[in-house]
């Protein structure tokens, strides 16, 4: 029961966390897609691999709700590339997405830390 | 925000960039050409699956489906044209039918006047009129001190307004040469202000033209467009009535008819004060026009309620002032008298028409109901019906993955199609049968659907829409997707549930159709008894119409009859010519109290009892043939210094003067100013209408009272009654060029105007009738066809185990039969209490009436043989082996 409570809540967390991650990258100045990809996988220490389909639906569900805006530029090596840039809304909305996450991870860490697990506590 | 929508392309090329870029970096890494290519196609995952993803976040996935699901309705109706054309007629009688009734009773009954805050007007209504007065209309009407005193009043409305036609039928009009006839009111000054009608052009009255009696007109809109072409330079011209002149200074909005019920005014002029410009077009009495004759009640007025003003605050108020008003020119009430009671009502519909059309309409509204019912499950079984056989199609559907919504939204994008055609077919029956209706009716207001009953079809089609994409779904999803493996056509389709459904909706439209057909039956038998009445006379060959001289005298107004008499009689084709006040047949009619022998005439019980009168030319009765059962009929020696002569009926005979002669006795006004002799009864005959019953009645000689102005001229000619009117209208011409013959018509068209409510619903209802019966039919046949064709496997068993012909033709019909009958039994009681309902409308037609009864059942059963014939015949030319070979 409580693993299947679990699951589902990790889905919608790291959906979530997506954005956070996204919004993340963005915050000193413009990059495209695939360098947003690249930051998170890399500065992740390879932990996340990004979906790069779902980072694409995620970029575009972030510039509907104009948490980021989009133009089309030319990439340092003269390719061209789409490139996202944080708006005023979207570095409000990093800092509390940011905040919330810390104050989610330190619960959950709290509760990690104690000894015995919540079965045997109520037992 | 959707116009500046990403494209699926833009994104698609945003992923291809992305593969290019990661393919550069991964090369920069070190990577082969080839390997940082399928890397970077690597990395990127399933590019499709996200642009798919993409797409269905950004579009409207939905109304894509929609329209899908739409075209391919348009496909599978278009597979069965027949159905479809069934379906969407069937479906636009009944909305049709709905709607034409409905815009009817929309701008007879509920329909709020074409002007600002429509809601605060109100008609004024009065229980009476007071002892010693003439009335137009007992509850309308009211006299013109009592409306001086009420627009006086300060507070409960802010405006009074007063209006009276210029005839009872038409006046004569003449702008530049030729003299017409058109429909003109002479209204308040606050007509237009306190209204609030804007005008088109030009500018309406106010309280200082109503004071000056101003000679200036504004015409309507309508009238403008019909006579005067929209000439934009209309205002300033002259526009001469009853040979008085007017200035025309405006032309009224559009929309705007005037406030005559059921009339559309051409134009207004401020109150006159003129002898030629009686209100109603009577002639002055004594010289007095209704401004100066305050026992003569012929305004009617409407009023603007103060803001906030509620209609009993505004009673309250203006009850004191009015019985006051009421009894000027009376003195004191009369002992015992109940003085009349003011009321309000809203100004809504036809105003006082509302009462004699609003029963019949309610009638009506009912029986289209059920002309609908019947419609709507018509249709709904034959989608059942032709669902139920494309259930291999819904069976494939569900076994390849489609969802049942799936098949619902397919079943009501279907239904949508249906409604949606159905719909438009039915908004354009409705506006050519609102039409035709008005003109049937004779009423000039337009009576063409406006918002509100735009609304009330929207309902029934949302309604219908849903009915039809519910109602098949449960036969589509019965069979599930395991029917598709099934390979036996014959155990397929017996799979699908029995049609108890269907049959119980087949008797319930027998027991419908009894109904509408009982209630055509009673209505149109009541329309020929009517038709058939006799109207003690012998109209045919009889031809009417109206004259309005200018009349500067009494004795030159005689002197133009006389010749005009004497032109007509000596017309070719002319049998013989006659005068008459109040043209009968008008639904009109003059009732006084009269003196006999000096004596008020008294009912049995005492009362004082009205009579009508009419005044007439020499040659009347003999004219219209009506028999003379004592004395003789005026002549040309009746003349003004001639005796004074009257003629009564034996109605007024056989009240007045019970078992004695009448002859020679006097009869005289209520005041005693007029005194005749009688010297004629004739027998009783029609007067105002066709379904009136005898009053005491008399006549007088035209050239022997003190008053004379518009007239009715009575012809009887030797053929057609109509052919005579182009040298009848020379002869006119050659008396006075300005005179138009005001409508004419025959006697018989006359008459039948009085009966023309009656013969239009009764013409509906008979319409109704035959529409269900044609539904019910159709219904049937759908029905049987569609069970014959379901056993054909069992009808080939049964011949081939040696069934007959003739066998299998009556297992259908008896199946029909049984369904008519069962229909008849819950139909015929039914019908008795819609008739007992129906009986006031009635004319020598009892609710029960046998032969009615007897052809509604006899109907029923026809139809249900006739619509069970095709199918039987079918079923029994079914070949056995045929059949059999289709397992």
């Amino acid at each position: 029961m409580a693993t299947r409570e679990n699951n589902s809540d990790r889905i919608a967390l790291l959906q979530g966390t997506l954005d956070l991650l996204i919004l993340k990258s963005l915050v000193f100045g413009p990059v495209h897609g695939q360098g947003v990809a690249r930051a998170i996988q890399r500065q992740s220490d390879d932990v996340f691999l990004v979906d790069h389909g779902s980072l694409y639906v995620a970029l575009q569900r972030l510039e509907e709700k104009k948490w980021i805006r989009a133009k089309w530029g030319v990439s340092e090596n003269n390719r061209k590339a789409r490139f996202y840039q944080l708006t005023a809304k979207g570095r409000e909305q990093l800092a509390e997405k940011t905040s919330e996450w810390r104050r989610l991870t330190h619960a959950v860490e709290r509760i990690l830390d104690v000894p015995h697990g919540p079965e045997t506590e109520e037992a | 925000m959707i116009g500046r929508k990403r494209s699926a392309k833009d994104f698609a090329e945003e992923i291809k960039a992305h593969i290019e870029l990661e393919a550069d970096e991964l090369r920069q890494e070190g990577l082969s050409d080839e390997d940082a290519q399928r890397k970077a196609h690597i990395t990127v995952g399933n590019a499709r699956l996200a642009e798919e993803r993409y797409y269905r976040r950004t579009h409207w996935v939905w109304l894509e489906n929609l329209v899908r699901d739409l075209r391919l309705g348009v496909r599978s109706l278009l597979q069965s044209p027949g159905f479809a054309l069934t379906a969407i007629v069937t479906l636009a009688l009944g909305v049709g039918a709905n709607t034409a009734v409905f815009s009817v009773m929309n701008s007879v009954l509920l329909a709020a006047l074409p002007v600002e805050h429509a809601d605060q007007l109100v008609y004024l209504r009065t229980t009476n009129s007071p002892k010693g007065t003439g009335t137009v209309d007992s509850r309308d009407t009211f006299s013109y001190p009592v409306y001086d005193a009420l627009r006086k009043q300060g507070g409960a409305m802010s405006a009074v307004i007063a209006f009276a036609p210029l005839s009872t039928s038409k006046v004569a009009v003449r702008y530049g040469k030729d003299p017409e006839q058109a429909e003109g009111d002479m209204v308040s000054g606050t007509f237009f202000s306190g209204l609030g009608v804007r005008l088109m052009r030009g500018h309406g009255f106010t309280a200082q033209d109503e004071a000056d009696h101003a000679q200036v007109t504004v015409i309507s809109y309508g009238y403008w467009k019909r006579q005067f072409a929209s000439n934009p330079e209309v205002l300033g011209t002259t526009l001469y009535v009853n040979g008085v002149a007017f200035t025309i200074v405006g032309v009224s909005a559009e929309g705007f008819e005037g406030l005559e019920p059921g009339k559309s005014t051409d134009f207004w002029i401020p109150l006159p004060n003129n002898p030629a410009l009686n209100a109603w077009g009577n002639p002055p009495e004594d010289g007095k026009i209704y401004l100066r004759k305050p026992t003569w009640w012929c305004l009617r007025l409407i009023g603007r309620l103060s803001p906030g003003m509620t209609k009993s605050q505004a009673v309250a108020r203006m009850q004191p002032l009015f019985q006051r008003a009421a009894y000027v020119g009376l003195g004191e009430p009369m002992k015992g008298e109940r003085p009349p009671v003011l009321s309000l009502e809203d100004a809504k519909g036809f105003g006082s028409f509302s009462e004699s059309y609003g029963r019949p309409l309610h009638m009506l509204m009912g029986m289209v109901a059920l002309v609908l019912l019947i419609a709507l499950t018509n249709v709904a079984m034959l989608l059942m019906a032709r669902n139920a056989t494309r259930q291999r199609e819904f069976s494939m559907k569900l076994a390849l993955g489609a969802s049942r919504g799936d098949l619902l939204k397919q079943l009501l994008a279907e239904s949508v199609l249906l409604v949606t055609a159905g719909g438009l077919l039915a908004w354009g029956f409705a506006l050519a049968a609102t039409r035709a209706l008005a003109t049937w009716a004779q009423i000039e207001s337009s009576l063409a659907p406006d918002k509100t009953v735009l609304l009330f079809t929207l309902g029934i089609l949302a309604l219908a829409g849903i009915l039809f994409g519910v109602a098949p779904l449960r036969v589509a999803l019965a069979s599930g997707p395991a029917l598709a493996v099934k390979t036996n056509a014959a155990t397929s389709r017996t799979d699908a549930g029995k049609s108890r459904m269907g049959r119980t909706i087949v008797a319930l439209q027998m027991a419908l159709c009894v109904v509408l057909l009982v209630g055509a039956g009673l209505l149109i038998r009541t329309l020929r008894n009517l038709e058939n009445t006799p109207l003690g006379m012998n109209v045919s060959g009889l031809a009417v119409f109206g004259v309005n001289p200018h009349i500067t005298s009494l004795e030159q107004g005689r002197e133009f009859y006389r010749q005009l008499i004497d032109a007509l009689r000596v017309l070719p084709g002319v049998e013989s010519a006659t005068l008459m006040e109040e043209r009968i047949g008008s639904g009109w009619s003059d009732n006084s109290y009269f003196k006999v022998d000096g004596k008020l005439a008294r009912d049995a019980d005492g009362h004082a009892t009205l009579v009508r009168n009419n005044v007439v030319g020499p040659d009347f009765f003999t004219t219209l043939q009506v028999p003379i059962l004592e004395g003789r009929d005026f002549t040309d020696s009746d003349s003004a210094n001639a005796p004074h002569v009257g003629i009564i009926n034996e109605e007024f005979a056989k009240r007045f003067f019970p078992g004695i002669n009448p002859i020679g006795h006097i009869l005289g006004t209520e005041n005693g100013e007029y005194q005749m002799r009688i010297v004629g009864v004739v027998k009783d005959h029609k007067y105002r209408s066709i379904d009136e019953e005898p009053m005491p009645m008399a006549w007088y000689d035209y050239a022997q009272i003190p008053v004379v102005g518009q007239m009715s001229v009575e012809l009887r000619a030797h053929g057609a009654p109509l052919a005579i009117l182009p040298s009848v209208r020379m002869a006119v011409r050659q008396l006075d060029p300005n005179l138009p013959l005001i409508e004419p018509m025959t006697q018989r068209a006359q008459f039948d105007t009085t009966i023309s409510n009656q013969m239009l619903f009764a013409r509906l209802a008979g319409f109704f009738g035959l529409l269900a019966v044609v539904l019910v039919a159709t219904g049937l046949y759908g029905t049987l066809s569609y069970r014959v064709n379901m056993r054909t496997a069992e009808i080939g068993v049964r011949m081939a185990l040696g069934a007959q012909r003739g066998q299998v033709i009556w297992m259908i019909l008896r199946d029909s039969l049984l369904l008519a009958a069962i229909g008849i039994a819950a139909g015929v009681p039914l019908a008795m209490m819609v008739g007992n309902a129906l009986e006031s409308s009635l004319y020598g037609v009892k609710a029960l009436d046998v032969m009615s009864y007897t052809l509604a059942v006899l109907g029923v059963v026809l139809v249900a043989l006739f619509a069970s014939t095709l199918p039987a015949t079918r079923a029994a030319s079914v070949e056995p082996l045929q059949a059999l070979r289709t397992e």
